[in-house]
């Protein structure tokens, strides 16, 4: 009996453990594509500007959120209040973090790492394809993101790049989604946070 | 040598341009400040628009808002984004009043030196009364077109923020025309105000979220 216990136990929480959900119940399959690629900051002729609404265990957070392309795998991300006092500057340039600047009240290592985390993903251009799932109407890439994995997902017929999930091996992280009405522009960006009580909401400015 | 004559000419020019604005003497500034309390004492409310330039030096662009913002004497002040977004804080007591989009909050600033002292530069600033604020070591400049008040912060805190602070002032009526924070990095936020309407009625009712 007690045996029988155990076994199950450990079954059960061996299934759970091993099981993401974020490709629970698709299909892997074969796959062509060697990089995928998020176009949404990859223009560096465009300042990408958007107000943005952050809610932090109850509590509201206004600014505006500014990325530039600087060169190739380098961006600058600037996060402002809207009387345009910086809260802070970051900058990524391949594997290098620099941070310019950061509010007193902000510069604490885990505000840091969530940030450089969440707009690591955010900016991240193009990775390296692990492996492919299928949906009804999406293909989604798993990439490697240091110890975690990105799961793009791309609507099939558009191939528009419509979330990305940030994951460890068995635990979602983060999700980020994008509306686009315009090609390679994203309108409107959520980035949510499943371990933390975080969300981020980001509009873009529209045009004069 | 085409070049070097190209160089002189802008050296000629640019010292040219430089010297339009000069630093107050010691009488003038007595008198500037005079004129600008005296115009603070008899300013009851204001209303304006403004428009706010915030210049990162890499970007291509400005990040340009707008909206409008209305002050009522003591210390009553209401900003209201209007483009691209709707975004507005009111000043009122110790706290700040915020209406992001729909979404309101409150913040106190009772227990914030920083904010109060924020507080009170945005009040002060607005008026253009700020000249005996012993936190800033001031000094002053004119040009044929404006008189100016540069303010940089003693306190390391504020410095973090803000390394000056300038106001431009109309020369007629001594008013604030601009509003200019400039960065440690150099980067700024600049805010123009214009369409200014002095001293009519401003129910209290504006400043409720």
């Amino acid at each position: 009996m007690i045996r029988f216990l155990a076994i199950s136990f450990l079954s059960i929480f061996g299934l759970a453990s091993c099981s993401l959900k974020t490709t629970e119940g698709l299909r892997q399959v074969h796959f062509n594509k060697v990089d995928v690629e998020n176009p949404y900051f990859s223009n560096s002729e465009i300042d990408y500007v958007y107000k943005a609404k952050i809610e932090v265990y109850k509590k509201n957070l206004g600014g505006i959120l500014i990325v530039k392309k600087l060169g190739p795998e380098n961006h600058r991300i600037v996060f402002t209040t809207e009387f345009g006092s910086k809260l802070f500057d970051f900058q990524f340039e391949g594997d290098t973090f620099i941070k310019h600047f950061i509010a007193e009240d902000l510069d604490k290592k885990f505000i840091v790492n969530i940030l450089k985390d969440d707009f690591k993903v955010l900016v991240n251009e193009s990775s390296k394809v692990l492996e492919v799932y299928e949906s009804k109407n999406e293909r989604i890439y798993k990439t490697q993101a240091d110890k975690n994995f990105n799961f793009y997902f791309l609507e099939d017929r558009s191939e528009k790049l419509k979330k990305i999930v940030n994951t460890t091996k068995t635990k979602e992280k983060v999700e980020i989604d994008f509306i686009s009405s315009e090609d390679n522009i994203a309108d409107i960006i959520a980035i949510k946070h499943n371990n933390i009580k975080l969300t981020i909401d980001l509009e873009k400015f529209k045009k004069e | 040598m085409r070049n070097y004559f190209l160089l002189l000419f802008f050296i000629v020019i640019g010292s040219s341009i430089q010297a339009q604005e000069n630093a107050m003497s010691a009488s003038e500034i007595t008198s500037f400040k005079e004129k600008v309390i005296a115009t603070a004492k008899t300013t009851k409310t204001i209303k304006t628009d403004f428009v706010q330039y915030k210049h990162l030096d890499f970007l291509a662009n400005d990040v340009k808002t707008s909206g409008k913002m209305v002050f009522k004497a003591p210390n009553l002040v209401k900003w209201e984004y209007t483009n691209p977004y709707k975004y507005s804080v009111i000043f009122k007591e110790d706290q700040l009043l915020i209406n992001d989009g729909g979404t309101k909050s409150k913040v106190d600033i009772g227990n914030s030196k920083l904010f109060k002292k924020l507080n009170q530069l945005i009040v002060n600033s607005v008026k253009g009364n700020m000249f005996n604020d012993a936190d800033f070591t001031v000094s002053f400049f004119k040009s044929s077109k404006y008189n100016k008040a540069v303010f940089i912060p003693k306190d390391k805190k504020i410095a973090s923020y803000i390394a000056s602070f300038e106001l431009l002032f109309n020369k007629n009526d001594a008013q604030v025309y601009e509003v200019k924070m400039i960065e440690p990095s150099q980067d700024f936020t600049r805010i123009i105000f214009s369409n200014r309407d002095l001293n009519n009625t401003v129910d209290d009712s504006i400043f409720s979220n």
